[in-house]
C-alpha cells in the first residue's frame, strides 16, 4: 500500500497530464473546476486515468457523482444548500471537506467540494478496502 | 502509407460504399472489421480479398439496430486486435413511401438501422478511443439531409439526425484528440441508389454539375482523408461528395 504522500504525488501527476497544467501549480485545496479549469468530460478522463494508474474500478457516480441533488428542492433552496443537502452531501461525498462549505452553503460553489485532496482521501480508501 | 497497422470497423462493409472505404483502407494498411448484416458471401469474399493485400480482416454479422449484439461484436474486434483506431458508420437502409401512407414500421426500421446503428457502434468504441486520445469516427450521410426528396421523410429525417448528432458527438470529444465528421454522399452507383437512378434515367444526372454517378471511390477516398492524421484538424464537419448536386443547379 503506497503511502499517503505517494497517493497525492501520483493523484496530481494524473491531474497535471489531463487537465494540461504544471505540476507545481497544483495544491492539496485545488478545485478541479475553479482552479485547475475542469470541464464535464475532464470528469471522465480523470476517472480513466485513476482506474488505470492506481489498479482500480471506480463506479460511475462514486466520486463524482453526476448530479449531487437531481434539482430537489428540499436540498436547496434560494441559492443555498439546506441542512438536508448538506447530510446528503456528507453521504455522497465522504471524503470531501463539507464542513467547510457547510459554513456558506452557496449552491453556484458546490463544484469546490471536488479537490485534490478529496481525491487522494477517496483513493487511499479504496486501496485500504481493496487489501 | 497513411493507415498502417490502424484497426478500423466499417459498418455496412460488405457493398456499396462500405466496401470501397474497406478496400481503401486496407490499400493503406489498416486492420478491418467488416461489419454487415446480410450479404455473407460478399462479405467473406472481401475478407478474403483484403487479406490477399496481406490485410488482417474479418467479417462480423450483425444487426447494427440492435445495441446488446453491437456491443458484443466491438468487444469481439477490440479484443483480436486491442484497439479501435476509426470507425465508419456507414451502414443504413432505404424503405420509401409517401408519407401519408408510410408505415410506421418503416419509419422506425429506418430511424432504427441509420440513427440508431451510428449511436450504438459509437456508443461501443468511442470510449476505447478518448481513452487512447486518439480516433477517428465518420458518419456516412447524404446529401439528402438538405436537398430532400419526396418520398423519403424517414431516409431524410435519419440523415439530418446524423449530421446534428456528428457535431454533438464531436464537440465532447474534441479535446482528447478524437475527431467526428460525416460524409455526405450524392447519387453514387451503389444497389441502394440503382432503382432511382434506373427510373429517373438521365433526369438525374442533368441535376448534377458534373454530369455523372459518383463512384464508391470517390467516398473512399474522402474516407481515408478524414481517417488520417491529415484532417488531424478537422472536426464536426459534413463533408459534401456530390458532383455538385447540392448547388442546386437551374435549366439554362
Amino acid at each position: 500500500m503506497p503511502t499517503k504522500e505517494e497517493i497525492y504525488k501520483k493523484v496530481s501527476d494524473t491531474l497535471a497530464d489531463s487537465l494540461n497544467v504544471e505540476p507545481d501549480e497544483i495544491t492539496p485545496a485545488s478545485t478541479l473546476q475553479e482552479d485547475l479549469g475542469a470541464e464535464s468530460i475532464d470528469f471522465l478522463d480523470i476517472v480513466f486515468r485513476l482506474e488505470r494508474g492506481f489498479g482500480i474500478k471506480i463506479p460511475r457516480d462514486e466520486l463524482f457523482p453526476e448530479s449531487v441533488f437531481q434539482g430537489d428542492p428540499q436540498f436547496v433552496q434560494e441559492g443555498k444548500v439546506t441542512p438536508a443537502g448538506i447530510d446528503e452531501l456528507r453521504k455522497k461525498l465522504p471524503y470531501a471537506d463539507v464542513d467547510g462549505f457547510a459554513a456558506d452553503p452557496q449552491f453556484k460553489n458546490l463544484g469546490d467540494l471536488f479537490t485534490v485532496d478529496m481525491i487522494t482521501k477517496y483513493i487511499e480508501s479504496k486501496l485500504a478496502a481493496g487489501q | 502509407m497513411r493507415l498502417q497497422d490502424q484497426v478500423a470497423v466499417v459498418t455496412g462493409g460488405s457493398r456499396g460504399i462500405g466496401k470501397a472505404i474497406c478496400q481503401a483502407f486496407a490499400a493503406e494498411g489498416a486492420k478491418v472489421a467488416i461489419v454487415y448484416r446480410g450479404s455473407q458471401e460478399a462479405a467473406a469474399q472481401l475478407a478474403q480479398e483484403l487479406q490477399s493485400m496481406g490485410r488482417e480482416a474479418q467479417a462480423w454479422q450483425v444487426d447494427v439496430a440492435d445495441t446488446a449484439a453491437v456491443m458484443k461484436c466491438a468487444e469481439e474486434i477490440h479484443q483480436k486486435w486491442g484497439r479501435v483506431d476509426i470507425l465508419v458508420n456507414n451502414a443504413g437502409i432505404i424503405k420509401d413511401g409517401l408519407f401519408m401512407q408510410m408505415d410506421p414500421a418503416n419509419w422506425k426500421d429506418v430511424i432504427n438501422t441509420n440513427l440508431g446503428g451510428t449511436f450504438n457502434f459509437s456508443r461501443a468504441v468511442v470510449e476505447w478511443m478518448f481513452r487512447q486520445r486518439k480516433g477517428r469516427v465518420i458518419n456516412i450521410s447524404s446529401v439528402a439531409a438538405d436537398r430532400v426528396n419526396r418520398g423519403q421523410a424517414n431516409y431524410v429525417a435519419s440523415k439530418g439526425a446524423i449530421n446534428a448528432f456528428t457535431k454533438a458527438l464531436a464537440i465532447e470529444l474534441a479535446s482528447r484528440g478524437v475527431t467526428v465528421n460525416a460524409i455526405a454522399p450524392g447519387f453514387i452507383e451503389t444497389d441502394m441508389s440503382e432503382t432511382v437512378r434506373n427510373m429517373a434515367g438521365d433526369a438525374i444526372k442533368k441535376m448534377i454539375p458534373m454530369r455523372r454517378y459518383g463512384k464508391p471511390e470517390d467516398i473512399a477516398k474522402v474516407a481515408v482523408f478524414l481517417a488520417s492524421d491529415d484532417s488531424a484538424y478537422i472536426t464536426g464537419q459534413v463533408v459534401t461528395v456530390d458532383g455538385g448536386l447540392g448547388l442546386g443547379v437551374m435549366a439554362g
